[in-house]
């Protein structure tokens, strides 16, 4: 068990009359990797969503913990939330058009001091010192060509992936991260998964439909319907779950176990 | 200049001045609510509507009023062609909505150096037959701008029942919220885009006319106005036929008042910064 | 005659070297950080107008005037920025298309500071070389424009160009990373801005009386035009589009054709009239401008 990342009270959000989000007290962060399942419809990415502030929750709390420190993140906006190391990859895929795959990943790495109008003369030092780190990961997913644009669907999710996981983040939350992946592109994010959450430095929150891959790979599940956070558990437990079993995995699914 | 006389003279005044821009803003919301885009081009309809009717009234001699009707409908035309021409390709290929007003600059740019080009950079009046010189709350007005005053607010109410009270207008409306839904519903989304853009081209060149109307035909007639447009729609809700109208009145009011206490061209720029502050207020998303 | 021939030829080039400045300008707003300037004449003037006060009223010398005019330019753009750049696209070309206009009725109304439109000059070069001013002004303008050209093409391939287009093609995506998108587009509008101003107060001299008629929304639509035909991604862009535009109407059209006194009136409006079809065109069926775009005759 670690220390806690992410404390959510009391988190509502409603579209239109209706509340989609109800979350009255969890803690995200106690384990290396952890999953979040649930129905479609269930509120998991409008969660990721309240959580990095793409959007705005109606009312509650979100606080964020690093360096021994709390911090209020409930009114920050999208951008400082990130500073602060609390990211997320796309459910639906997003891309830069007018950037190549290293391109992106080099826009990744760069920071504010390197991202100056004026300076433009220090292309060349920042490339070098970046090669080193985007190469690894450019080869590690097999990259054909990291000059051109990211073309394929899986390809896209891989440099978001990527791009993520440059800015070094304390907390990842993966939205649906392997879906249109081939079972090779799977693989590797799982072992780069295991891999970066070894040490105390990151944790993961990962949403998925691929339950195996739930079971696999985190220590910790929740799981959502309707808007709330009803369980969470162990694999283990929370497969054998009545309430999860009914209302997810269906009568079919309980029988044939 | 005592205060009642300020206010009755900035009361007056301003009625005149949203008058026409009521009609210009009911125009241009349609085709905002329906297209999503602002379209400048908008501006050379007001300003054709106004030629067209020099051409009956100065160069046929038909009395005012009578010339109000051709103008009208040459406007609706004008608008019609210029959708079925130049918008509704661009749609079809794809031209996103940023594109779409710049296209529409290029378009209003187009039309009205080409009517400078057809008649000349001069300005024209109107004629009129023995206008007689009424006072109102102290203020001298004549029996034209009362006579135009109540054919704006008659043709303005028209446009809003036909709008609001029947099948067409409905059909119009449905199809401007969800046009996917409404093609499914029967609707024939091109020739309800054309009945929009027809109405929305008249009311513009009716717009145009009562604006010579009161001071002078142009080049730039529209062109002047059309930021102004913009802003009425902007606060009286895209879309909103009542909002257009109460934001019309709220402008020309204000614009009165400023000119009044200085100069003309202040009433333009205390105008254009509350446009810029609206924007932000309002976050217009599309 | 071949005096007067070279002297024009000059001044024609000066002119355009002021317009393909602005036109890179604009290509560095729009194609670079996605800003839909309609209002790149009211920096223009602003700079113009302040450089060309500071001048002839307020007796500073010329360098600091320049100088001057930038920060006053600057400044207004930043504040215009910091209202409207986290709105969206068309509201960013209204609200710069009004704010311009305001500017244009200011150096009307106000008769006191501007002349109106009686003028206000004389705006002399900094030095006197007799004949040879003008040329050295525009060798003076010629290193500035290609100043601006090498900032423009080292840009593009920095940290920071990325970052810029990164904020065009997908805001919410550059914020995901953690980019200060708001801050970074209203620095950048505010030193292209301050350019702009720069370009307007350097054209003065080349006037030497500056009219309000002289900064109206012609002027915009022109550069826009320019932008548009040349190619809004090319980095030459601007280059093309301004000699194709204002090269050939301008100076080739009027050098070459001589045209009678009773049709001078009319060459304004063929002008404008020709650029609104040009524009419907180019964004109708050469949206990456007249010579096309490389990438996407790949991909096809």
């Amino acid at each position: 068990m670690r220390e806690k990342v992410l404390h959510l009270k009391n988190v509502v959000k409603k579209f239109g009359g209706r509340t989609v989000v109800d979350i009255k007290d969890i803690t995200f962060g106690t384990h290396g990797i952890e999953g979040l399942i649930g129905p479609n419809g269930a509120g998991k990415t409008t969660l990721i969503s309240l959580i990095t502030h793409k959007i705005g929750m109606d009312q509650g709390q979100i606080l964020y913990y690093k360096n021994n420190k709390e911090i209020d993140i409930s009114k920050k906006r999208l951008d400082e939330i990130a500073r602060l190391g609390l990211v997320r990859t796309n459910q639906i895929i997003q891309d830069f058009a007018s950037l190549s795959i290293r391109e992106s990943l080099l826009l990744s790495l760069a920071t504010s001091k390197d991202e100056q109008f004026y300076k433009i003369f220090n292309e060349k030092k920042f490339r070098k010192a970046a090669e080193q780190e985007i190469n690894e990961y450019l080869e590690f997913f097999h990259f054909e060509n990291p000059d051109g644009h990211a073309l394929s669907a899986g390809e896209k999710k891989l440099l978001d992936i990527i791009r993520c996981m440059l800015l070094k983040p304390k907390f990842l939350l993966m939205d649906e991260p392997t879906s249109g992946l081939a079972q090779d592109q799977t693989d590797r994010v799982i072992e780069m998964m295991k891999t970066k959450t070894a040490n105390n430095e990151m944790s993961i929150l990962i949403v998925e439909h691929d339950l195996d891959l739930i079971w696999k790979v985190s220590e910790n599940v929740f799981f959502m319907a309707e808007g709330e956070i009803l369980i969470q558990g162990a694999p283990d437990e929370i497969r054998k779950n009545k309430t999860v079993i009914s209302k997810y995995m269906g009568e079919n699914y309980a029988q044939n176990k | 200049m005592t205060f009642s006389l300020f206010t009755s003279t900035a009361l007056v005044l301003g009625l005149l001045e949203a008058a026409p821009l009521v009609l210009a803003a009911i125009g241009f919301t349609l085709i905002f609510r329906l297209n999503g885009f602002t379209n400048v081009a908008y501006a050379e309809n007001i300003t054709l509507g106004a030629y067209f009717a020099v051409i009956f009234n100065s160069m046929f001699g038909w009395n005012f009023y009578a010339a109000i009707i051709p103008s009208a409908l040459l406007s609706g035309l004008f608008s019609v062609l210029t959708y079925l021409v130049i918008f509704r390709p661009a749609f079809k290929r794809g031209v996103g909505k940023t594109e779409l007003i710049i296209l529409s600059v290029g378009l209003s740019f187009f039309v009205r150096y080409g009517s400078r080009l057809i008649f000349g950079n001069d300005l024209f009046n109107f004629t009129f037959d023995n206008p007689s010189y009424l006072s109102a709350f102290g203020i001298g007005i004549t029996s034209i701008q009362i006579t135009c005053i109540a054919l704006v607010v008659v043709i303005s109410l028209g446009i809003y029942f036909f709008i609001y009270r029947t099948n067409y207008g409905e059909r119009m409306r449905a199809l401007a919220d969800n046009e996917n839904l409404a093609m499914i519903s029967g609707i024939n989304p091109t020739k309800v885009s054309i009945l929009i853009w027809f109405i929305a081209g008249a009311a513009g060149g009716l717009a145009g006319v009562f604006y010579g109307a009161f001071s002078f035909v142009s080049p730039s007639l529209g062109y002047n106005l059309i930021l102004i447009i913009i802003m009425v729609t902007i606060v009286g809700g895209v879309g909103s036929v009542r909002g257009s109208l109460a934001a019309s009145i709220g402008v020309g009011i204000i614009t009165s008042a400023v000119t009044l206490l200085s100069k003309p061209l202040y009433g333009q720029v205390v105008l254009l910064i509350l446009f810029i502050g609206i924007l932000k207020l309002r976050k217009v998303r599309i | 005659m071949e005096q007067l021939l070279s002297g024009y030829v000059i001044y024609s080039l000066a002119f355009l070297l002021i317009f393909i400045s602005l036109a890179t300008l604009l290509h560095l707003q729009f194609s670079l950080a996605g800003i839909v300037n309609f209002g790149v004449v009211g920096f223009w003037g602003l700079g113009m107008y302040s450089f060309s006060l500071l001048l002839v009223k307020g007796k500073v010398p010329f360098v600091l005037a320049v100088i001057l005019a930038c920060m006053i330019t600057g400044i207004v753009s930043w504040i215009l920025g910091r209202i409207i750049l986290n709105l969206d696209d068309q509201a960013v070309l209204v609200g710069t298309l009004a704010f311009a206009t305001i500017i244009e009725y200011l150096s009307t109304s106000e008769k006191w500071l501007t002349n109106g439109v009686m003028g206000l000059g004389t705006v002399n070069f900094p030095f006197n070389f007799g004949k040879k001013s003008l040329l050295v002004y525009s060798l003076i303008l010629l290193v500035f424009t290609v100043l601006l050209m090498l900032y423009t093409y080292k840009l593009k391939k920095s940290p920071y160009g990325r970052l810029l287009l990164s904020i065009s093609d997908n805001e919410k995506l550059s914020q995901s990373l953690g980019k200060s998108t708001f801050r970074q587009k209203n620095i950048f509008f505010t030193f292209t801005c301050a350019l702009i101003g720069f370009f307007g107060a350097m054209a003065a001299p080349l006037y030497s009386f500056i009219f309000p008629r002289m900064i109206g929304s012609g002027v915009t639509f022109t550069i826009w035009i320019a932008l548009m035909l040349g190619g809004r991604k090319r980095l030459f862009g601007g280059l093309i589009g301004v000699i194709a535009t204002i090269g050939l109407f301008d100076y080739v059209i009027e050098t070459v054709i001589p045209i009678p006194t009773q049709y001078a009136e009319i060459v304004p409006n063929i002008k404008f009239c020709v650029y609104g079809l040009m524009l419907i065109l180019v964004l109708m069926f050469r949206p990456f401008g007249i010579l096309g775009d490389k990438k996407m005759e790949i991909v096809k």
